[in-house]
């Protein structure tokens, strides 16, 4: 095996792997808001906000994220919704921003599915004599939600909202396809430059371990010093 | 005799199938401890928890402080919510919230549904503190307190809304023994300062010697009722006899 093509690309990898976490920290900024709005919607009262929210969750799990990404891809621009150029952003990341927002979105909105279930069922964990106590002293419904329920539920869901982060980082390889400058792509990249289709990918692995393997560890970490404040 | 504050006229409860509740018919006047008794699976909790909505009656009419609570209408508006307020309960796991200390725990609903200044509100909650012995807890967590410890602050909570009623669901029943006295204290101090209370409670002496009506259920109805010492002492249902032979 030759690594030596290294001294080269390293800086391939470094910019791929800078933009893989730039967008995978505001898919997952996009997942958490949407996840947010859909779990209060499915579980609360409304029939039919419940039903939208279970629908929403229900197709995109049962998707694959390959066709919701080029759905979005080329579906916006087939409907003529393109995203503003942001000089700024492109010379940040070296490739188009409004491309760039397509993987962002689609990351986003697969996420969001995901945050939602975890929501859901951090809301659900808590104790029913929580908002019973909270409703015997008079508060309403969504003041019962916003003070007593959601931010215990926060807490205990904020290890797996993180493990989610890491779920990001990794299937977020999927947008080199669509050309975002990804670390993947940039493996690829180093691919075809190189002529040697193997030693680029392994390397590209390492860099995604690197920055997974230390999340993990710091996720584990937080949620056991939590376990031990109960 | 004066308006009750709160009447019960044919309440009715059930879960699925089950008739929890199978018509009640009760009056609780101000300044009374209504002290409920039974078997488990009797129906005390429910009715209590009817009381103030926490259960809603299948069938039946609840009216407090002359307002007919049951009436859906009324509900709109947190209609519901005005009347809760007016309405403490304690129960049987205390149900703290933890991710609040003590402070914040009694101070909530004061400051966000009445809208007291948040000065006031924590002075409300000093002095209750006081009275119940507990004022060094002041900013402690709940898991760091003792049973006793949370059940009184679950009860200063209640309190701290200035409610014309206090209804106590089992509050000693999830504690260790050497623990229940002091619960009961706090409970005895406040029916001696006039406090309507409505307890369901297996703990029978305090029914004797603080509860100025003993209500016995049954298999969803009130089976008797009278003072303590008539009911405890001489029982005229069959069903009480048994029942107090086996607790006594």
């Amino acid at each position: 095996m030759n690594f030596s093509f290294l001294s080269k690309y390293w800086s391939y990898y470094l910019i791929g792997a800078k933009n893989t976490v730039l967008l995978a920290l505001m898919a997952v900024v996009i997942g958490v808001m949407i996840g947010m709005v859909l779990a209060v919607a499915r579980v609360g009262k409304n029939k039919f906000l419940s039903f939208l929210a279970t629908a929403y969750v229900e197709f995109i799990r049962g998707t694959p994220l390959l066709v919701q990404l080029f759905i979005i891809y080329y579906g916006l621009q087939a409907i003529g919704i393109r995203f503003p150029d942001v000089p700024f952003m492109t010379g940040l990341l070296g490739i188009n921003f409004a491309d760039f927002m397509a993987g962002v979105i689609t990351m986003g909105i697969n996420s969001g599915a995901y945050v939602c279930e975890i929501f859901r069922s951090g809301v659900q964990s808590i104790d029913k004599g929580q908002s019973e106590a909270a409703r015997s002293l008079g508060l309403s419904y969504p003041k019962t939600l916003m003070y007593i329920v959601i931010p215990q539920a926060i807490r205990n869901v904020l290890p797996t909202l993180g493990n989610e982060f890491v779920v990001v980082i990794k299937e977020s390889s999927i947008v080199s396809i669509i050309g975002i400058a990804d670390l993947m792509y940039k493996a690829n990249t180093v691919r075809g430059n190189t002529f040697q289709p193997f030693e680029p990918l392994l390397v590209a692995a390492v860099v995604y371990f690197v920055l997974t393997f230390p999340l993990s560890k710091l996720l584990a970490r937080i949620e056991r010093r939590m376990r031990n404040h109960e | 005799m004066s308006e009750p504050l709160i009447r019960v006229s044919g309440l009715k409860k059930n879960f699925g199938k089950l008739e929890v509740l199978k018509g009640i018919d009760e009056s609780i006047f101000g300044g009374e401890v209504v002290v409920i008794i039974g078997p488990s699976g009797s129906g005390k909790s429910t009715f209590l928890r009817c009381l103030n909505l926490l259960e809603v009656p299948t069938a039946g009419q609840i009216w407090f402080d002359g307002v007919e609570i049951t009436d859906r209408s009324e509900w709109k508006n947190g209609g519901l919510d005005a009347h809760r307020r007016e309405m403490g309960m304690v129960f049987q796991h205390f149900n703290l919230f933890p991710h609040m200390d003590v402070l914040e725990n009694i101070i909530l609903s004061p400051v966000k549904v009445k809208g007291l200044p948040r000065a006031e509100a924590e002075d409300v909650a000093r002095d209750l503190l006081e009275q119940v012995g507990l004022t060094d807890k002041i900013h402690a967590h709940p898991a760091q307190l003792s049973g006793g410890q949370k059940q009184r602050i679950a009860i200063v909570r209640a309190l701290a809304m200035k409610p014309k009623v206090m209804l106590f669901d089992e509050p000693t029943s999830a504690l260790d023994p050497e623990m229940v006295g002091e619960v009961l204290g706090v409970m005895k101090n406040l029916a001696g300062q006039g406090m309507t209370m409505a307890v369901v409670t297996h703990e029978m002496r305090f029914a004797r010697e603080v509860g100025s009506r003993v209500l016995f259920m049954d298999d969803g109805i009130i089976l008797e009722q009278g003072k303590p010492e008539e009911l405890f002492n001489a029982p005229r249902n069959e069903r009480t006899k048994e029942f107090l032979a086996k607790v006594m």
